[in-house]
């Protein structure tokens, strides 16, 4: 269970993040909000690359003691809003580089990459050059980079995005898979309502900062408090 | 604003301290003396890093070229001096030379780079000094030269000690130049384009600023300032085109201390670099090695700006 | 393990230059090819930063002269053999690469490459105002003549086993940047190029692999110091100037930083080309203007350098073919 406790973000005089608590339990859960809510703020807080209040734990760990490469290495895993791959690296050591910071045997290793390129339908380009490769084959690469080294917790920031339709349904088929094949807890930020209602049990919404609504998804959706935030309209109550 | 004020201060009595250190226990005439002569000589670090700074504040650009250009100003100076042109007639020809040295790369090259790395843009440059340096010494020879400046004759008293005219020009020549500069940039319309074309190029250009007359105008004035700063290496260091080419260095220390933005920083900066670097001459263990004194202050310069920063998106800007 | 092509071609290039160069270079050529060789290991350390890391170091020349400081230091206060010294040369190298790399560390850019100028500027002014060790006395070791002379490794005496020895050490040299390319260190390179924050999320410790690669590229300027100071058994420090670490770096781009072969023609244009031009009776001045507009060139139009353009007539012709 990923509990975030407190969390304040300031950025000289702005509050990026106010004072944010929350529990997820599910296996994939959504963080949502319209622009500038502070989604990515909240995935770059838990990665360690913002200074902040608060706590982060995982099944009672506190880990917001621990540099972001050590996060890494612990169990943390993450993609980002612009795919990031090394494009001088074959497709192969943009996964391998991960293996080189987690401790486990070659065998282990091996294991792992074939599943991870088998599971996102990367086998065939393995050895091709990152450069090589269009968008969705980029995503899926840090996929696939998120599934290796026994992951604890995994963030996606906008993993559809610049995708097509078909492709960013085939994320969502992969990101379900996820929990089941590593055991890992899910945080998928996404402007794409349909893809959050579809993959995400659980919600946290979140508007200037502050957590307007946690808990089951269509719930959460059709709370007037969200619709208002992402509509602008003064909530009347 | 106030942090960095303070910074301001914290950094002029460090050196302030250090100036004492090195010329405690010595007599006054001898240490005002050193004092003068370095302030020369860092008006001079300060002028060159004030070219640079001016420049790259308003295009992104460190000029690399600047010393190449001023040795081509002065050493076409000189020539038409050999030739009998009187002496303010050789200024006066060779600041257009420097001008249109500046112009060609700024018009030219410069906009084909706008949008690289201010890394890039600056080795650019490197290669634009090059080809001048090349023409230069291919042009004149080597051979031991000097420049004078009538104003190298006459001299003036301060508190006691003698300061030649061309030294106090330098020295006001940064001070007004700082001044100017500053009123330049913050009172007039085309200063606020300026200030905002080194904000964002692309954004000023939907907003209206005209980039190509700003940008215009800030490689003439970084040509001027060029021009200007080599004749004034030539009268007071040396007259040679590959020393005066590679005085950007020390100028790029100066402006280094000025964290490639704040003008008084430089000026301060280059002022405390030639200072210091002047009263080792009495301390006998460092007085040989006097001339690192710039490096060294602009290193920890750089540290002291880029403690507790974390570059993490450099490329996801 | 599998050698590319490329792999191939200089592995092949090394051993032609190894068995041919100096058999058909005489008296000053041999060591104008020692001294090209020694810069190209140098530049190997530039461009393996450049084009892997997108690290910008203007004073590779620099370290190069405090691993020649070294060696003759070494040479001229104890009796150890060529290698002992040429090692210990390459380890103080690589020690200092390492401090340069702690204010540099959390730079980037500009601001990086600025910092390794300061350091040549200073460097610079040490070797010109202590100069080099010549079997003087005190730390410093300079007297005012040449008194002691240089050993030279055992297997290499003569100056063209000496060219050979040199040609050996380089091609070393560029496999162990090979090697590094091929394992850790170069994958995780790569990530910081792309970004820090992804090198972050990949469990890579950002300041440790950029302090290695600091380190290597130090040792390799050390080890091409050392070997310079073979070349004559003594250095000059005008050798040495800040002046010159820009220029290499210069060339390193023009010669392309992304390949081999681009340290390869770097150290040529830095180092044959003016004395080809001395040769011919052209004035050496105008090197440095073909070099400046070989820059520009680069820049604008061709980034992959002289290199990148050579590899792209090949593939093209072989594809026509």
């Amino acid at each position: 269970m990923m509990v975030l406790e407190n969390l304040t973000v300031k950025f000289g005089g702005v509050i990026a993040l106010d004072n944010v608590s929350a529990s997820f339990h599910s296996p994939v859960s959504g963080i949502i909000g319209p622009n500038g809510a502070g989604k990515t703020t909240t995935m770059n807080a838990i990665s360690g690359f913002i200074r902040c209040t608060g706590r982060i734990l995982y099944d009672d760990k506190d880990i917001s003691g621990l540099s972001p490469q050590h996060r890494t290495r612990w169990g943390l895993r993450r993609s980002f809003q612009h795919e990031q791959i090394a494009e001088d690296l074959s497709v192969l050591d943009n996964l391998r580089v991960l293996q080189d910071h987690i401790p486990s045997s070659r065998k282990e290793q091996r294991f792992e990459l074939a599943q991870a390129l088998a599971i996102t339908g990367l086998e065939q380009r393995a050895h091709k050059l990152a450069q090589t490769l269009n968008t969705y084959e980029r995503r899926l690469i840090d996929m696939a980079r998120c599934l290796m080294g026994k992951p604890k917790v995994i963030m996606l920031d906008e993993p559809g995005g610049g995708l097509t339709r078909t492709e960013a349904e085939h994320i969502g088929d992969l990101i379900l898979k996820i929990p089941e094949l590593t055991g890992a807890t899910v945080l998928v930020i996404d402007h794409d309502v349909d893809l959050i209602r579809r993959i995400c049990s659980e919600t946290l919404v979140l508007d200037f900062g502050k957590r307007i609504a946690l808990g089951e998804t269509d719930k959460v959706l059709d709370d007037p408090k969200v619709k208002a935030a992402y509509l602008g309209i003064e909530e009347l109550s | 604003m106030k942090s960095h004020f303070f910074s301001l201060l914290f950094y002029v009595l460090a050196m302030s301290v250090l100036c004492v250190l090195i010329a405690w226990g010595k007599p006054f005439q001898v240490v005002g003396m050193f004092v003068v002569s370095g302030m020369a000589v860092g008006s001079l670090y300060a002028l060159g890093g004030i070219g640079l700074v001016v420049l790259y504040r308003a295009t992104g650009v460190l000029n690399f070229a600047s010393g190449a250009i001023g040795a081509f100003a002065v050493m076409l100076a000189w020539q038409l001096g050999q030739w009998g042109v009187p002496a303010v007639m050789t200024w006066l020809a060779a600041m257009p030379a420097a001008i249109a040295l500046s112009l060609t790369y700024g018009r030219l090259i410069a906009p084909g780079l706008a949008w690289r790395e201010p890394v890039v843009k600056a080795i650019a440059t490197l290669g634009f000094a090059l080809i001048i340096l090349g023409m230069t010494a291919f042009i004149w020879d080597d051979d031991v030269r000097k420049f004078s400046l009538p104003s190298d004759k006459q001299a003036v008293m301060v508190m006691g000690l003698r300061v030649t005219v061309t030294r106090l020009i330098v020295i006001l020549a940064a001070i007004i130049l700082v001044i100017g500069i500053w009123l330049y940039l913050g009172k007039t319309r085309m200063g606020l384009q300026m200030r905002a074309l080194a904000n964002d190029r692309n954004l000023s250009a939907l907003i209206g600023v005209r980039i190509l007359k700003a940008e215009t105008i800030a490689w003439a004035i970084a040509g001027v300032i060029a021009g200007f700063t080599g004749l004034m290496f030539g009268d007071l260091i040396r007259l040679e085109p590959v020393v005066i080419t590679f005085l950007v260095i020390p100028s790029i220390a100066a402006a280094i201390c000025g964290r490639l933005d704040n003008l008084v920083q430089v000026l301060l900066g280059g002022l405390t670099m030639g200072v210091i670097e002047s009263l080792l001459t009495l301390q006998p263990t460092l007085k040989d090695i006097r001339p690192i004194a710039p490096f060294v202050i602009a290193a920890l310069a750089l540290l002291w700006m880029q403690r507790g920063k974390q570059l993490l998106f450099a490329r996801d800007n | 393990m599998n050698i590319s092509r490329s792999g191939i071609i200089g592995l092949g290039l090394a051993i032609l230059l190894f068995a041919i160069l100096p058999a058909v270079s005489g008296g000053q050529w041999s060591k104008i090819f020692t001294s090209t060789a020694c810069f190209t290991l140098a530049t190997a350390g530039i461009t393996f930063m450049y084009s892997r890391l997108g690290l910008v170091s203007l004073g590779q020349v620099a370290l190069m002269g405090i691993g020649g400081w070294v060696m003759l230091r070494m040479n001229h206060a104890f009796e150890f053999p060529f290698e002992i010294n040429l090692a210990v040369a390459a380890a103080v190298t690589t020690v200092f690469g390492w401090i340069l790399a702690l204010p540099a560390l959390r730079m980037r850019g500009l601001y990086l490459a600025l910092i390794t100028l300061m350091a040549a500027g200073g460097v610079e002014i040490i070797l010109s105002t202590y100069r080099f060790p010549n079997g003087g006395d005190g730390f410093w070791g300079v007297t005012s003549s040449v008194s002691a002379p240089f050993r030279r490794p055992e297997l290499a005496q003569s100056d063209t086993a000496y060219l050979r020895y040199v040609i050996a050490i380089t091609t070393l040299g560029f496999l162990l940047i090979e090697a590094h390319r091929r394992l850790a260190p170069g994958r995780a390179w790569a990530m910081i190029r792309r970004s820090e924050a992804a090198a972050y999320s990949s469990g890579i410790n950002v300041l440790y692999y950029k302090a290695w690669a600091f380190g290597l590229s130090g040792l390799l300027a050390g080890v091409a110091g050392g070997l310079l100071a073979g070349t004559l058994g003594l250095l000059d420090p005008s050798t040495f100037r800040a002046s010159e670490s820009i220029m290499l770096f210069a060339l390193a781009v023009v010669g392309g930083a992304r390949f081999w072969l681009g340290a390869v023609i770097a150290g040529v244009l830095y180092r044959v080309l003016p004395a080809l031009f001395n040769d011919w009776g052209l004035n050496a001045d105008l090197t440095l203007v073909i070099f400046g507009a070989a820059l520009l060139h680069a820049i604008t139009t061709a980034p992959d350098g002289l290199a990148g353009q050579i590899i792209n007539l090949f593939r093209r012709e072989v594809k026509s073919s």
